[in-house]
């Protein structure tokens, strides 16, 4: 028995001791996991202070050496010799016997004056408590005694003033001493003191602890400990282009305008700014986090976040230009985005549009709008056929009863209205906007139709109603009404139709066939399933029962505005922070990476891939277009930022002040709604910023030059003004801008007598105008005239004007073309604009040569005279 | 990755997989030594441990205890090292995840939803559990297996209990864990989750199979003949035959006994029974009333 | 002097060991008697025991491995808990910093995590041994019942501790499980007679599980004091009954000869 039990217990001893072996295997694993592996930062720490400890070196034996090099070595050991020789001289015992005589007797004095001023403080003392007991008693003894101290007072602070003397004297004897070592010692240390901070520097950085560093933002719980491995991202120096070492890039524009210490990293870039243990959590590429963190040109995405407006805002180029996408292809027409809500302003009206276009080619367009032309902007639908021309039956049926064609491709134009429809073409500038045959279309804020085979699509009745007044046909298109006659008219339409003609197009219902009720009630389900009244305006198509009343007989009634939901697409506003959980991978959800980004992009790549049924065209963007636009989206976020990280847009910051946007009045207002200046020209921030800005035009042009300029439109500058400063125009000659001829002038305004070039320049001279322009310039009485227009000559040639402006035939190309300038501008602007051309035009390239008044007011002399008054 | 080793190798669900491991390991060594012990009965011999003496207390079994101790502390602090506890997503009462799992060990009762309304399923049944198990005791006045491993000496017990454990329990949470996917609906370890599949809810009564509408009177008095049926059948019968074959035992089971009994075991029956009614029937209710369903 | 034995019996006499231990061990009946009862933790065991209650092949352990991982758990969660705020606003923050920034915190975390995953895996594994061996007959009638509470308590320790994460898997784990306390007949809003008491959402048993009608800060606090105070009380006490009564009933249960 106790044999048995002996063995048992042994073996259970192996067991404990086993098991504690384990036990402490454990935690040595649990410690090592703690002190590393769970502290990736640390290993970096260490490499970034190596690193930076090198430089830092580096940077001190440099110095060292250049020292030796520049002879300042020579200098310092010359110093030092003269240092020790000072010293010596001071040491050597004759010297030394004078300096402490000299310095023993400064002792003596300083003693006797210290005790002096005591003694005056004590009579002092005594004098303030007679004078007490005299105000008191008004005893005469207290007087006399007074009188007494003050005797006393007077004497010893006499001899103090002596004293003093006397002290001085011997300081400044004692001085010549080691005044030399002074100074040689405070040249040596100003020589030695860079070398020796740099040398401190070493000491110092090495000295930083390695730890955790955290940016704690209380109100937005933001705890961001990026910066433990990102060690040297706001460095004032670039100590390795190494990753986590770098620094941020462009940091003159995000850190400077972002302390890393206020805003911490993950506010913009994402990621999960509290993890440590790894790269892969610590980016937020893990599992249950759904913030990957952002990189390059996406992390612009986050801009949206604070900034109302990203338009001008330095840094926030991808993500402005992105923005552009959304308005270009007017995804707000069917999804919910903040800052867009209008609707049904993308695509052209569509009410009448079957007195407009051939069937054929509406079925054509339907199919694939591609088919039609490659820059077509309406996104396809996939649909067959048969929904087609449903589609199609409906929308004729709007403003007729049958399917119905013209083909013009057999008809002999009249040659004469063809050649005289070619010059107003040309004249109208119609290709600035528009493209045919690949050529044309540089005002790209503009989307215009490429007109290439208008001829198979439109009739001329249409085009003729349409470029008589645009606005009747489509109230608010951007197409501007030319001041045409009739007959003018007839000619272009002639021109155009012979001239821009599919001859491939084959028009299948020139004789008209009768629609069909079921058909329509069947395009009226489609448009109500895809939404079409998102972009197009289909509204108010009730009342359009009766062009048609037959068709209403049958039992088809138009769409209804309760059957126009607001928005057919899903709401976009919280996009960038919808929970992937959220989103319908459908099919995908094992070929894509299950995270927001690769949804969006994947939903705009291919809208109908997740699963069957879903409703949303192909707009067939590019992979640039793709990625811009889903940088915008994500960038949609219901994140509460507090209200002191916002950056209202200048609009938003107006609505706060309670001013109101600018908006054109009276007269011009009908001018611009009609001929659409705003399309090119920037008017008090209202336009595109294609031609030149008029806001200050009344202070700036003259009146004569601008009545010349309307009736016979000429070049101003030779180049695109919106040309890359630094970018290449891609091989393209960059075309003449041209402003279109309008030929205004002609005509009145309607309900006036007033024409309407009057119009623009009283407009332009009552509101487009500043007082930081002046009328006249100051006039310089002791120069003739002459000779001041001679001393502008000289600074033009001087100051190398001609490189950029042309006058005559001499001169480059880059700014205006200067020889009519004298009739062109008022001279007050060119005074002004001399002196800081920046003022007026933020982003000009002119640079600013800091002159003086003179120098301007000769200038201006000068350019004043550049006229051509042959013109 | 396949779908069975994603669900396996959740961090949570490496728990169950531990458990399945060692119930089955346990349960295999419990019935092994009641076998055995079995034998030994059946051949007149002692149990295991039936003639065994006494031993200190210091130091065997604080020796074992201690090893026991630190066997269980690697064991923990191994996985704790290998395997993360899990933290998901910041809560958010706007997301409901599919499925919202309850945790492991309430998956049972979860699955219990599928076949019962939640007052029964969430309330009544758990409560039921705990008093049955309480009464276990009382109720059990088999004197014999009292301190070793038998099946022969209380064949009723081990049986049912083994049932309401194993089947009613374990398996319930395994099927809960492992084969309940998006809407509850079942999935094969093999199968992708699918989370637009629609599957046919059947939403027939039990009246209504034989062309009674359950919500008018007629079905309402269908169902409370089956239910309240089913509840005096399931008393009344084992009575006569206990009555008939076993006299004695009845009359010493007591009457109070016999009826807590019964209750609860056809309780317990109830769920089968109902589990077999949804799933190869399609049946949802038995019994409606204005007030509560069965 | 430098004799090993010298060595320990130098020790062995010092005031400081004595004032401990009092006297020497000799491996005597009387000193192995001595050890259990003069000790307050192991004097919970009787003086001797029957020779199965030593083999791992009858009681597997599973009860002392229960209160071992109790142990464990209570440890673990005291330290957790100064690291931790029950708010909405700190919890999750407070559980993703015990990763990145606590010394030994993933550690500690999962220590807590798995010891409670543990903890219900052998409790259950318990009962059934217990069953099995049919330990719950007469004298331990009372004990099995303490034992099914404890059973019931360990459940619901490892329920409210799911919370306090404040993540999808505990918020849903806890609205899914909280949801059954609305269909309690008579007190819940949506059970079975509950009109007649005029239960509202407002007033029912889950508006008291939550304090309030739905999962919120209210929830996570209360969810907090029961897992940290309340259930392990209560728990304690019944353990303690539970050891108590396993000595006065005798010890394991073995077959009686």
């Amino acid at each position: 028995m106790a044999t048995d039990n002996q063995n048992k217990s042994s073996y259970r001893v192996y067991l404990f001791v086993f098991f504690s072996v384990l036990l402490l295997l454990m935690t040595l694993w649990i410690v090592w996991d703690d002190e590393f592996g769970l502290r990736p930062w640390k290993k970096y720490q260490k490499e970034f202070k190596s690193l930076k400890h090198e430089q830092l070196q580096k940077e001190y034996d440099k110095a060292q050496s250049d020292f030796r090099k520049s002879g300042d070595a020579q200098t310092l050991a010359r110093l030092e010799a003269q240092l020790k020789k000072a010293k010596d001289l001071f040491n050597s015992s004759e010297v030394q016997q004078k300096y402490k005589k000299l310095s023993g007797q400064w002792a003596d004095v300083h003693e006797s004056a210290a005790r002096n001023q005591k003694e005056l403080q004590t009579n002092r003392g005594q004098y303030l408590e007679t004078e007490y007991y005299f105000t008191k008693t008004q005893k005469p003894e207290y007087k006399k005694k007074m009188d007494e101290l003050q005797k006393r007072i007077d004497a010893i602070t006499a001899k103090g003033a002596a004293m003093q003397k006397q002290e001085e004297a011997l300081k400044a004897a004692l001085v010549p001493f080691t005044s030399g070592i002074a100074d040689i010692e405070a040249e040596i240390e100003k020589m030695k003191s860079p070398l020796e901070e740099k040398k401190e520097r070493i000491g110092t950085s090495d000295k930083v602890p390695v730890e955790i560093k955290q940016v704690y933002i209380r109100d937005i719980d933001l705890a961001d400990r990026c910066q433990s491995c990102h060690i040297g991202i706001d460095g004032s120096k670039q100590i390795s282009t190494k990753q986590p070492f770098t620094r941020h890039p462009a940091s003159f524009v995000f850190l400077k305008n972002h302390d890393p210490e206020k805003f911490g990293c993950t506010f913009c870039h994402r990621g999960q700014g509290r993890a440590t243990t790894s790269v892969q959590k610590a980016h937020g590429n893990v599992k249950h986090w759904e913030e990957p963190m952002l990189e390059g040109d996406m992390t612009q995405t986050s801009c949206l976040k604070c900034h109302g407006d990203v338009k001008h805002l330095r840094g926030a180029e991808y993500i402005a230009q992105s923005t552009e996408l959304i308005k270009k292809y007017g995804c707000y027409s069917c999804h919910k985005i903040p800052g867009y809500d209008s609707i049904g302003d993308v695509g052209p009206v569509l009410t009448e549009v079957g007195t407009k276009v051939n069937y054929s080619w509406a079925i054509n367009w339907l199919l694939d709008p591609k088919n039609y032309f490659a820059t077509a902007r309406m996104p396809k639908f996939f649909f067959t056929q048969d929904e087609a021309e449903s589609i199609a039956d409906y929308l004729f049926s709007m403003s007729g009863t049958t399917r119905h064609d013209v083909d013009y491709s057999t008809e002999t134009p009249d040659e004469k209205l063809v050649e005289q429809g070619k010059t107003l073409w040309s004249q109208a500038r119609c290709n600035l906007c528009h493209i045919t045959n690949g050529k044309g279309g540089n005002n790209v804020k503009v989307y215009a139709p490429d007109l290439s085979k208008v001829g198979s699509k439109v009739n001329k009745e249409w085009l003729f109603r349409w470029i008589k007044n645009p606005n009747a046909y489509f109230p608010g298109t951007k197409m501007p009404r030319f001041r045409f006659t009739d007959e003018e008219i007839k000619a272009l339409v002639e021109y155009i139709v012979s001239e821009y003609t599919d001859d491939e197009a084959s028009p299948k219902y020139t004789t008209p066939v009768e629609i069909k009720s079921e058909s329509i009630k069947k395009g009226k389900d489609l448009i109500v399933k895809y939404g079409c009244y998102g972009c197009h305006k289909l509204q108010g198509m009730e009342s359009m029962g009766q062009i048609a009343p037959s068709l209403v007989s049958q039992g088809v009634t138009f769409l209804k505005a309760d059957e126009m939901r607001e928005k057919i697409g899903t709401e976009l506003s919280s996009i960038g922070s919808k929970p992937v959980d959220m989103l319908d991978f459908g099919k995908l959800k094992k070929s894509i990476s299950n995270d927001r980004l690769s949804y969006i992009k994947q939903k705009l790549r291919d809208p109908r891939g997740y699963r069957l049924g879903l409703r949303m065209p192909n707009f067939r963007l590019t992979e640039s277009e793709i990625n811009g636009l889903a940088a915008v989206l994500y960038g949609y976020t219901d994140n509460n930022v507090p209200s002191r990280f916002m950056v209202p847009s200048r609009q938003e910051l107006d609505k706060m002040a309670g001013v109101q946007s600018y908006k054109f009045t009276g007269d011009f207002a009908k001018i611009i709604e009609d001929v659409k200046c705003t399309n090119c020209h920037s008017i008090k921030g209202i336009g595109a910023d294609y031609a030149p800005d008029l806001s200050l035009a009344g202070s700036k042009l003259q009146e004569s030059w601008i009545r010349k300029f309307l009736a016979n439109p000429d070049v101003i500058r030779p180049l695109l003004q919106q040309m890359p400063k630094l970018g290449l125009t891609g091989g393209a000659a960059p075309a003449k801008i041209t402003m279109p001829k309008f030929n205004l002038g002609i005509q009145k305004v309607e309900d006036t007598n007033r024409s309407d070039v009057d119009v623009i320049i009283n407009y332009f001279q009552q509101e487009l105008v500043t007082t930081d322009i002046p009328k006249e310039i100051p006039v310089i009485t002791t120069l003739t005239p002459e000779d001041q227009i001679a001393k502008g000559k000289e600074l033009y040639d001087q100051k190398g004007c001609r490189s950029c402006h042309q006058v005559g035939t001499d001169g480059g190309a880059l700014g205006p073309n200067l020889s009519n300038v004298g009739n062109r501008l008022n001279p007050g602007f060119i005074f002004r604009h001399l002196e800081n051309a920046r003022k007026f035009k933020p982003d000009i390239v002119e640079p600013n040569y800091g002159f003086s008044e003179r120098e301007r007011i000769y200038l201006t002399n000068y350019l004043m005279t550049l006229k051509l008054n042959a013109k | 990755m396949n779908p069975f080793i994603e669900i396996i190798t959740q961090p949570d669900n490496i728990a169950i997989v531990i458990m399945i491991m060692l119930v089955t390991f346990f349960t295999l060594w419990a019935f092994q030594q009641a076998l055995d012990n079995d034998k030994l009965i059946a051949a007149g011999k002692p149990v295991d441990g039936e003639n065994e003496g006494l031993v200190d207390t210091f130091k065997p079994l604080v020796r074992i205890e201690l090893i026991i101790a630190l066997a269980v502390m690697v064991f923990l602090t191994f996985w704790s090292i290998v395997v993360d506890a899990p933290l998901e997503e910041i809560a958010n009462p706007t997301l409901t995840p599919n499925p919202a799992k309850a945790p492991w060990y309430f998956l049972g009762l979860q699955e219990l939803l599928v076949y019962f309304d939640p007052w029964l399923a969430g309330v009544v049944l758990p409560t039921l559990i705990i008093v049955g198990l309480i009464a276990i005791p009382y109720i059990d006045i088999n004197p014999r297996g009292n301190g070793y491993y038998s099946f022969e000496e209380r064949k009723f017990a081990i049986v049912t209990f083994s049932f309401g454990f194993f089947i009613l329990w374990l398996l319930l949470i395994v099927i809960g864990v492992f084969f309940r996917g998006p809407g509850w609906l079942w999935y094969w370890p093999w199968q992708e989750w699918d989370h637009a599949r629609v599957v046919f809810e059947p939403t027939r009564d039990l009246s209504n199979v034989i062309g009674i509408d359950s919500r008018s009177l007629p079905g309402f008095i269908i169902g409370a003949i089956l239910v309240n049926g089913y509840l005096v059948a399931g008393m009344v019968a084992p009575y006569k035959y206990l009555k008939k074959k076993m006299p004695d035992f009845l009359k010493q089971f007591g009457m109070i006994r016999y009826l807590v009994t019964t209750f609860l075991f056809i309780t317990m029956m109830s769920i089968p029974i109902k589990m077999v009614l949804r799933l190869v029937f399609l049946i949802k209710y038995i019994w409606i009333t204005p007030w509560f369903n069965v | 002097m430098n004799n090993p034995t010298d060595i320990k019996e130098r020790i062995k006499k010092n005031l400081v060991w004595k004032s401990i231990f009092r006297r020497d061990y000799r491996n005597t009946v009387r000193d192995r008697a001595q050890a259990i009862f003069g000790n307050i933790f192991l004097h919970l065991h009787p003086v001797q025991v029957r020779e199965g209650a030593v083999k791992l092949r009858f009681t597997w352990g599973m009860g002392g491995i229960t209160f071992f991982a109790f142990i464990i758990l209570v440890i673990t969660g005291v330290v957790l808990m100064f690291y931790y705020h029950p708010s909405i606003e700190q919890a999750y923050s407070d559980i993703k910093d015990l990763e990145f920034q606590v010394p030994f915190g993933v550690i500690l975390r999962n220590l807590h995590r798995w010891g409670a995953h543990f903890m219900v895996i052998v409790v259950m594994i318990h009962m059934f041994r217990v069953f099995m061996t049919g330990s719950y007959k007469a004298p331990r009638q009372f004990n099995w019942g303490i034992g099914v509470i404890l059973l019931v308590l360990t459940f619901l320790l490892s329920f409210t501790g799911y919370l306090t994460p404040w993540d999808q898997l505990g918020f849903w784990a806890i609205t899914v499980g909280t949801n059954m306390g609305a269909a309690t007949p008579l007190l819940g809003y949506q059970g079975p007679f509950s009109e007649f008491l005029h239960i509202t959402p407002f007033n029912d048993v889950r508006f008291a599980l939550l304090g309030g009608s739905r999962v919120a800060g209210n929830a996570l606090l209360r969810a907090y004091i029961w897992h940290c105070v309340a259930i392990p009380l209560v728990s304690v006490i019944l353990m303690f009954v539970h050891f108590w009564r396993v000595r006065k009933d005798g010890g394991i249960s073995k077959p009686q000869k």
